[in-house]
């Protein structure tokens, strides 16, 4: 019975949390700090780029269309579809199409997920 | 006098009690669950809710496109995914991997193991009640997959493996970031052990609780902690040794009363063990390449092949088909949960109380996820 007794009272242990600081996060205003080679949102250097077409063959979600602009060609994700898996960064020949660490890319409306090549070569804050 | 509505009603001892498939402790997964009184006289279990026909959109995709889409079978252990599929391919195409790549592949399914074990934990506490276990447990995950982000690039979805390697190499000063974390996890596990597995109400309630032999565990298609629980010695990282497991030293940790509890003690003595398998791989990790480049659409001979690996849930199977295209012709996955969830779980809660069922359930340790794919 003693032993039993023990047993219920081992668990008290984790009355050290009690004075440690949370795990958590006060999110909005707390955030974490983004890692060096995190697959986040894709950059896009407009002058690299060949219009080779191989980000889209390579996408497993069929997430990037090549489409056309001033007579040249680049492409358009859809971020909606998108899984960042990073394949298209990771065979494009010209290194023009990056994936940067920004995480924070949530919209209201889903015609704002659709990023053509203008708004893909915008700087990242 | 006229005989109310609850009067008139024909009275059965039987009643049907739903457990999910948005109860806290099912997951994705509904089961009906008969009870006369406080006990279960029969379960059955209802898969489809996480079904999102996984192996039939692997034929719509090439092998490297296929390695991002096999973490997905099991959220919570994808590098095992992912070891069992890259493996398929390079049986069948007979692809050399390189041996840093080999280290770094079992490194990475260690620290898996590691996360699924832990997330295990969490999940088993909140079945039982016990939700300081749970808020511990997943807040020291979240250091897992910290490290995950750090290496891979991705935190619950690593896309880390490919055929022919890793996708990239291991970070500067790897070796300090992930000897930093395992030794925090040595020393949480002592609290877990005070918090969950030596805390008498944890034992009172998995002690003898969903108990079999091994002959009939072995009948259900057991595999992976369930069936080491039970006293049979199997691991496929033993048995048909893969990556860099041969060089390593383990132990395979078994128990012999084959109930919840020593389920759960399985689980602890392999969190103790993955440490010391993944010490072991830091200190022999070879310098050198980490991938083989091979085509974008790289095509597969004619033929079939079959990969077993052992995840942490169990043995994690792949049988692939190719009919000499880049896409595989068919891929056929027997993950762990199948059988944990669909012939263990109704076997097991026969004749036992309602409050007992979410213990065994959560005790087989099942992925709703991996059981419908």
């Amino acid at each position: 019975m003693k032993d039993k007794t023990l047993g219920v009272l081992k668990p008290l242990v984790i009355d050290k949390y009690l004075t440690t600081k949370p795990m958590t996060l006060n999110f909005p205003t707390e955030t974490l700090e983004p890692v060096e080679g995190y697959r986040g949102r894709h950059f896009l250097e407009m002058e690299k780029c060949v219009g080779c077409g191989l980000c889209a063959r390579m996408c497993p979600n069929k997430a990037i269309e090549i489409i056309e602009l001033k007579g040249r060609k680049y492409p358009q994700i859809h971020l909606g579809k998108c899984c960042f898996c990073g394949l298209c960064a990771e065979y494009c020949p010209t290194t023009a199409l990056k994936m940067t660490s920004m995480a924070m890319i949530s919209m209201f409306d889903k015609s704002e997920a659709v990023y053509g090549p203008n708004k893909l070569s915008q700087p990242i804050e | 006098m006229k005989k109310n509505k609850l009067e008139e009603r024909e009275i059965t001892p039987e009643f049907l009690l739903p457990f999910g498939p948005q109860h806290p402790a099912s997951g994705h997964f509904y089961a009906s669950i008969i009870i006369d009184g406080e006990r279960v006289v029969e379960l059955n279990p209802h898969p489809g809710y996480l079904h999102r026909g996984l192996e039939k959109l692997m034929e719509y995709r090439t092998h490297v496109q296929n390695c991002m889409l096999v973490d997905r079978i099991c959220i919570l252990d994808p590098f095992s995914n992912e070891i069992g599929y890259v493996n398929a391919v390079e049986k069948i195409t007979g692809i050399e991997v390189p041996e840093r790549a080999k280290f770094i592949r079992t490194i990475m399914a260690e620290l898996g193991r590691i996360l699924s074990h832990i997330t295990w934990i969490g999940v088993n506490s909140m079945a039982l009640g016990l939700d300081s276990g749970t808020r511990i447990a997943w807040g020291n995950r979240e250091r897992i997959i910290r490290l995950n982000e750090i290496i891979t690039g991705g935190r619950i979805y690593p896309c880390y493996f490919t055929v022919g390697g890793v996708r990239r190499d291991l970070p500067q000063g790897f070796k300090e970031k992930i000897m930093k974390e395992l030794d925090y996890v040595e020393k949480q596990l002592n609290v877990y052990d005070s918090l969950v597995f030596e805390n008498e109400i944890f034992i009172m309630r998995m002690k003898g609780v969903g108990t079999f032999g091994a002959k009939e565990a072995i009948a259900l298609g057991t595999t992976g902690p369930n069936l080491r629980g039970c006293g049979v010695k199997t691991d496929v990282r033993k048995d048909e040794s893969y990556e860099a497991y041969p060089m390593v030293d383990f132990r395979v940790v078994t128990m012999k009363d084959g109930d919840a509890y020593s389920r759960a003690l399985v689980r602890r003595g392999e969190l103790a063990e993955s440490i010391s398998i993944i010490r072991q791989l830091l200190e022999k990790i070879p310098e050198g390449k980490f991938r083989v480049i091979i085509p974008s659409f790289m095509k597969s001979p004619k033929g079939d092949t079959h990969f077993c690996c052992e995840a942490a849930r169990g043995e994690l199977c792949f049988h692939m088909v190719s009919d000499g295209s880049p896409n595989p012709y068919r891929v056929k996955v027997r993950g762990p949960s199948f059988s944990h969830t669909l012939s263990e779980f109704p076997y097991l809660v026969k004749g036992v109380n309602i409050a007992d069922v979410p213990a065994i359930y959560w005790s087989l340790d099942p992925c709703p996820a991996d059981m419908d794919r």
